[in-house]
């Protein structure tokens, strides 16, 4: 038997019933596919009183594409955003990220919602009960220090979710749902850049729908995920880049990264790049802005200097590798 | 009855012999692991059984200042708790160095080290009662690594090892000084080793059965060496060893994780005897990452003496092994590191220091290639860096030093049959290397090395005086035949290696057999599945005790058919009178051969002949083996230089295991051995952080998984081993050890950097490429300066 | 908190009273009594607990027994119909992909979700389809050719 806490589980049938089930107590989590959930809880991380299970809401499964946008329930797991042909037609740079999390057995339960809010990891807290007892515990979990840096004020777990960054890329932005209303923001706001403390919801507040703006003519998308093993890993360094090229030139140029920091980041001064060649020089660009921007810490078994390495190089090769991609489209079309 | 008409009643003309040995077989309880009826240890009806939990050290060394458990002991639901008090016998593989206790006592010497444990009604209770049990402890400085606990001064984790060297070997074999003077090219170079894990994919777990009326205890458990497991828990728990009885349930999986007793096998066993009762013990993951047993850290230098043509001349070697908290089978890690080096290649002279060293790290033991694979790397690594000095094929190297079976080697071992040479062509022809190699574009490489293995370690561990293996063969009236071993099954085919020996010998199809395999109260003892000795050594014994079976039935037949036994041929399902029509079917002869004596067991026994056995020095018992295999890998990779990931394309194994009795097994064998080289190669390690384990879970202890694991082609080259059973020798070890070089050698076509050791993590391999850049950035700086 | 889950495990319909913690792997394994169901890991490292929930493979360790309410949960012992192995049982014990056997149920779940997805699958659907599925024996190479062996028969 696999020893998990006490907890009841909820199952409400609609958003606003499970956004009042939230905040009516303190210690309530939501489960959605739960792979992320139950692993933490079987590492004794959190003790919640109840769950809510979003899994009786209707419509949190949604994949609705207009002419505009393509709107996800939450709730629609990365199996589907993988295979679904309009998500692969619409959004064919998202729906190959999906499937670079973790294996088929977990994306078959794990879902756009609970990708976008999970927890940050660190090798000092992904642990199970009596090895971080035996640590002293740590900042983000039961403890004063943060082992990964004990001198500083805080938690330096990395955000490890693999579509954020793309989603960033792509301007998308959430619904959230709680007992005060609805609201509408960019997918950016959900984030602090804090490891303990990673998600803006409120209590009682959570993320209900995706709203992904279809991307302009001409504009390439891709996730990279550097990892050791090529599944079950999360990424020790993720890209994802939206490019537009105009003439040889760079019209547009989006950068966000994942596993580096406590949020997913987009990169600021990509601006800049506008009017660029596709050349080495704007590789070496892209490349000192990954570089300046990603802040990875030992938190994980492979070192920070190398995942600051590699998100750069990977960032550098992308934007070429678009860049030739946006060309051969545009000589395609022509 | 008439016995040409019993024969005809078959609807048969004269009947052929099977051959059971030669062909693929799927395995004898393959149909149990694919409907999922096997049943492992954890799997086992134990509805009543308590549970067992252990309180494990939160330190890596410290002194127990105190214990209490009464609190623990006043919960309602706890029916034991006991502590190291519980049993002051200490245990261990080898006789001469036990140190090892199932619950700590007086000192702790690994974060995780079992301190207490519980038995009590439920998992819950179980826990609840872990978090009274209140220890008081001193703490210790801790060492990690060999040389921190080797620095002066440092404590003594035993008292009786200065410098906490559990063992330094000093063996020189051959005039290594003179080799060394006559080499045209003398080469030293040091390499370090991560410390690597079997992971098999079945946690441990111990189901301990102790009935209080008869006061005998049965134990089932995860174990390659349920002999051993009876031994020490009788001795342990001081019990008459009549009194236990040890059953091998389905074993997922072992790689020498399980070659020793464990501890928790024992604590399982007091737990049940201070209950009264069942209990089972299941330990999870990360408790099974902190059993350990595994592939040591360690360091080698290494210096090669060799000539133009590549012939070596000598070798002086120097190898440290962090050894973890316990003696385990560490003073025969460090003899086989030296052993090993003697029986692949003709080595005119070897010296050879080897030091084992005690660290507040989990005991390390055997693993695949025990003792053997990190020198190998070392050994092949700097054997191609000295043939590029002389221009040298990495196959031309390898040629000249080959030797021609029967071979003996200046440490005395004696090899019977080596096929390397027939290894290595193959490899080079398959892999396309001579029109490949040194011409493929950047960031791809090829790389050769070899490796070989013992077929069981001449010398047991624990000497007895009794034949090397035994087994029993039982026919009844219904005419089948049920083999009984002690040897454990852990997924590498050995019952049904054994049936097929038998079955060969009989004529008859595997159908008509039966394994019974580790079950003290039915089977013969046998002292376990490692160091590759259950093909050769338990073979024999089968094959051994098929013939005997098999005089018995003849001598019936011929006197049912009236004439001489040698007048008798056996046909399998028949027996028949040579050369004429006159036979009388299988099922008769069992009932004839029943009919005064009744049911039949016979007993087939294997004892390595003593001019096999080694030579006297110190450490000689380590390396003579009755056969040895031989392997030649060839890996092709290509690396990309902006991540430092290393994609393995292709894998290409030759290997020399004797005539294969099972080839379906032997590839299955050779493909899972490699793979294990090539994880170990790319990026598994295991890692401390202020004596805690930091990657005790399958996320960051990386065993490879099916997407980048590559093809791999096997050969099984002809060969025949007149020490074997039917001319086999191992297949399962020998192959890993060539895996690392090559794909080390293939990284360094490729990316042009040679990394000093393993595993060749992407972060590494990175950092690899911006030193050499650094390095050339610089030579061009000062190249323009002059 | 204890409620009454009922669902088909194998086709055969159950009713039991389950604890909202309870995990499907223990349900399967301790409720049911099918022990072809395996642990390897300490949550969602391995692969062995795959099952499937509706079709779907999933991690019988990441999942709630109380969730499963209405759904068809299939094991390693559905998969034999009429005494006759599944033709991916038939597969992988003839052609070797189990060697110790721990990782196989949960090998051959993975594959019979792929399989029926997608009956004629590449190499690469193969191992993206087991991409989560740990085999410490077997390299993988054998398994690899079971899949396929099973598609041709």
């Amino acid at each position: 038997m696999t020893r998990l806490c006490e907890f009841s589980l909820r199952h409400p049938e609609t958003i606003e019933e499970a956004a009042r089930l939230l905040a009516a107590e303190p210690e309530v989590r939501v489960i959605a596919g739960g792979t992320a959930l139950l692993t933490n809880l079987r590492l004794g991380l959190g003790k919640p009183a109840s769950l809510v299970s979003l899994e009786h809401i209707p419509g949190l499964d949604k994949i609705e594409v207009s002419a505009q946008e393509v709107r996800f329930g939450a709730g629609v797991t990365l199996a589907r955003l993988a295979t679904v042909p309009a998500v692969r037609a619409s959004l064919p740079a998202l729906a190959q990220a999906a499937l670079t999390v973790a294996g088929p057995s977990h994306r078959s339960a794990a879902t756009l919602g609970g990708n976008l809010c999970l927890d940050t990891r660190c090798v000092y807290y992904n642990q199970n009960e009596v090895w971080r007892r035996s640590n002293g515990y740590c900042l983000k979990h039961g403890g004063e220090v943060c082992h990964v840096a004990p001198q500083g004020k805080r938690c330096h777990a990395a955000y490890s979710g693999d579509l954020a960054p793309l989603l960033l890329v792509l301007q998308a932005e959430i619904t959230v749902t709680g007992t005060g209303g609805v609201r509408r923001m960019p997918l950016g706001q959900l984030y602090h850049d804090d490891g303990a403390q990673h998600l803006t919801l409120a209590r009682g507040e959570l993320v209900t729908e995706v709203s992904v703006p279809l991307p302009a003519p001409g504009m390439q998308l891709a996730y990279r995920k550097a990892r050791v093993r090529d599944a079950i890993d999360f990424p020790l360094a993720g890209v994802a880049m939206g490019l537009r090229m105009d003439a040889g030139r760079v019209a547009e140029l989006h950068l966000a990264l994942t596993g580096t920091n406590s949020q997913p980041v987009l990169l600021t001064g990509t601006a800049e790049l506008r009017g660029a060649a596709a050349d080495a020089a704007l590789a070496e660009r892209v490349g000192k802005l990954v570089q300046r921007q990603a802040s990875p810490q030992r938190t994980t078994v492979t070192t920070s200097n190398y995942r600051r390495q590699v998100a750069t190089a990977l960032a550098r090769r992308l934007v070429l590798e678009l860049a030739a991609a946006g060309a051969g489209q545009s000589r395609g079309t022509a | 009855m008439n016995e040409i008409a019993s024969c005809a009643s078959h609807g048969e003309g004269i009947p052929a012999p099977t051959h059971a040995a030669g062909r693929r077989q799927p395995l004898i309880d393959g149909i149990e692991k694919v409907t999922g009826r096997a049943r492992y240890t954890t799997d086992l009806p134990a509805t009543q059984a308590l549970t067992g939990a252990i309180l494990s050290s939160p330190h890596a060394h410290a002194e127990i200042v105190s214990i209490d458990v009464s609190r623990a002991r006043a919960l309602p639901g706890v029916r034991a708790v006991i502590t190291g008090e519980d049993c002051d016998v200490p245990f261990g593989i080898l006789p001469i160095a036990r140190n090892e206790y199932p619950l700590a006592r007086g000192k702790v010497l690994y974060w995780g080290e079992a301190v207490a444990a519980v038995a009590a009604e439920d998992e819950q209770t179980a826990r609840a009662a872990l978090d009274l049990i209140e220890v008081e402890y001193r703490t210790l400085p801790v060492y990690i690594s060999a040389a921190e606990a080797r620095a002066p001064g440092a404590v003594l984790l035993h008292a009786n090892k200065p410098g906490n060297v559990e063992r330094e070997v000093n063996n020189t074999f051959g005039d290594v000084d003179a080799g060394i003077a006559a080499a045209d090219l003398v080469r030293e170079e040091s390499f370090h080793y991560a410390e690597v894990a079997h992971a098999q994919i079945e946690p441990d777990c111990t189901l301990a059965e102790f009935d209080p009326e008869s006061g005998r205890l049965t134990v089932q458990s995860v174990s390659q060496v349920p002999y051993y497991v009876h031994l020490t828990i009788s001795e342990c728990l001081k019990m008459d060893p009549a009194d236990v009885r040890v059953i091998k349930p389905f074993i997922g999986g072992g790689f020498g994780h399980r070659t020793e007793t464990l501890p928790f096998e024992i604590t399982a066993a007091l737990l049940a005897r201070a209950a009264r009762g069942t209990v089972k013990l299941q330990l999870s993951r990360a408790e099974t990452f902190t059993i350990h047993r595994a592939r040591p850290e360690t360091d080698i230098r290494l210096k090669i003496g060799m000539k133009k043509s590549g012939e070596i001349t000598a070798v002086d070697a120097e190898v440290v092994q962090r050894g973890g908290a316990s003696a385990g089978y560490g003073i025969i890690t460090i003899l086989y590191a030296g052993a090993l080096l003697h029986t692949l290649y003709r080595m005119p002279a070897v010296r050879y220091r080897g030091f084992r060293v005690y660290t507040n790290t989990p005991p390390c033991g055997p693993m695949r290639g025990h003792g053997g694979v990190d020198m190998r790397h070392a050994f092949e690594s700097l054997m191609d860096m000295m043939a590029e000095t002389f221009g040298l094929d990495a196959f031309a190297v390898r040629r000249a030093n080959l030797f021609v079976a029967p071979y003996q080697s200046v440490n005395e071992l004696k090899v019977s049959t080596c096929e390397l040479a027939a290894c290595l062509d193959w490899v080079e022809q398959a892999s396309g290397w001579r029109s490949r190699k040194g011409k493929l574009p950047r960031g791809r490489g090829l790389g050769v090395a070899c490796s070989h293995f013992i077929s069981g370690a001449a010398k047991p561990v624990h000497w007895t005086g009794e034949p090397h293996a035994t087994v029993n063969l039982r026919l009844d009236f219904d005419g089948s035949i049920t083999l009984l071993t002690g040897a454990a099954d852990i997924g590498q085919g050995s019952s049904t290696l054994l049936a097929q020996i038998a079955a060969e010998v009989l004529g008859l199809e595997l159908a008509r057999f039966r394994v019974i395999a580790g079950d003290s109260a039915l089977t013969p003892k046998d002292n376990g599945s490692y160091s590759s000795r259950v093909s050769l050594m338990v073979g024999n014994a089968a094959l051994a005790a098929a013939e005997d079976l098999k005089r018995q039935l003849v001598a019936a037949a011929a006197k049912r058919l009236e004439v001489g036994v040698e007048d008798i041929e056996c046909l399998g399902e028949a027996y028949r009178v040579i050369g004429t029509d006159r036979m009388v079917s299988y099922r008769d002869v069992v009932k004839s051969a029943l009919e005064v004596t009744g049911p039949l067991t016979t007993r087939g026994t294997y004892t390595v002949p003593l001019d096999m056995q080694g030579g006297k020095y110190r450490g000689a018992g380590v390396g003579p083996s009755p056969a040895y295999s031989y392997a030649a890998s060839v890996v092709e990779v290509s690396v990309d230089e902006d991540t430092g990931q290393i994609k393995v394309e292709k894998l290409w194994v030759a290997q020399d295991c004797g005539v294969a009795i099972n080839p379906l097994a032997v590839e299955g064998q050779v493909q899972g051995s490699v793979w294990m080289g090539m994880g170990q190669a790319l990026c598994e390690e295991t890692e401390f952080v202020n004596g805690r384990p930091l990657r005790g879970n399958l996320l960051d202890y990386r065993v490879p998984t099916i997407v980048e694991s590559p093809p791999i082609e096997v050969k099984i080259v002809a060969s025949y081993e007149p020490n074997g059973p039917l001319g086999a020798k191992e297949a399962s070890e020998s192959s890993l050890g060539s895996i690392p070089p090559a794909l080390a050698a293939a990284v360094a076509e490729a990316i042009g950097v040679r990394l000093p050791g393993l595993p060749l993590s992407p972060d590494r391999v990175l950092a690899a490429l911006h030193a050499r850049r650094r390095e050339e950035r610089l030579k061009s700086a000062l190249a323009g300066a002059r | 908190m204890k409620r009454l889950v009922s669902l088909w495990l194998n086709g055969r319909h159950r009713e039991d009273a389950v604890s909202d913690n309870l995990l499907l792997l223990d349900y399967v394994r301790e409720t049911a009594g099918l022990t072809g169901t395996k642990c390897g890991c300490d949550g969602g490292e391995c692969g062995a607990c795959t099952v499937l929930i509706d079709g779907e493979p999933r991690l019988a360790c990441l999942t709630l027994a109380a969730a499963c309410e209405g759904k068809r949960v299939e094991t390693i012992e559905g998969q034999a119909a009429g005494g006759k192995l599944s033709p991916l049982q038939q597969s992988f014990h003839e052609n070797l992909g189990t060697q110790c056997g721990y990782c196989t149920p949960g090998m051959i779940m993975a594959s019979e979700a792929l399989l029926r997805r997608n009956p004629r699958p590449s190499e690469a659907d193969i191992r993206e389809a087991l991409s989560g599925n740990l085999c410490r024996c077997t390299g993988y190479v054998k398994i690899i050719e079971s899949v396929k062996a099973a598609c041709e028969s």
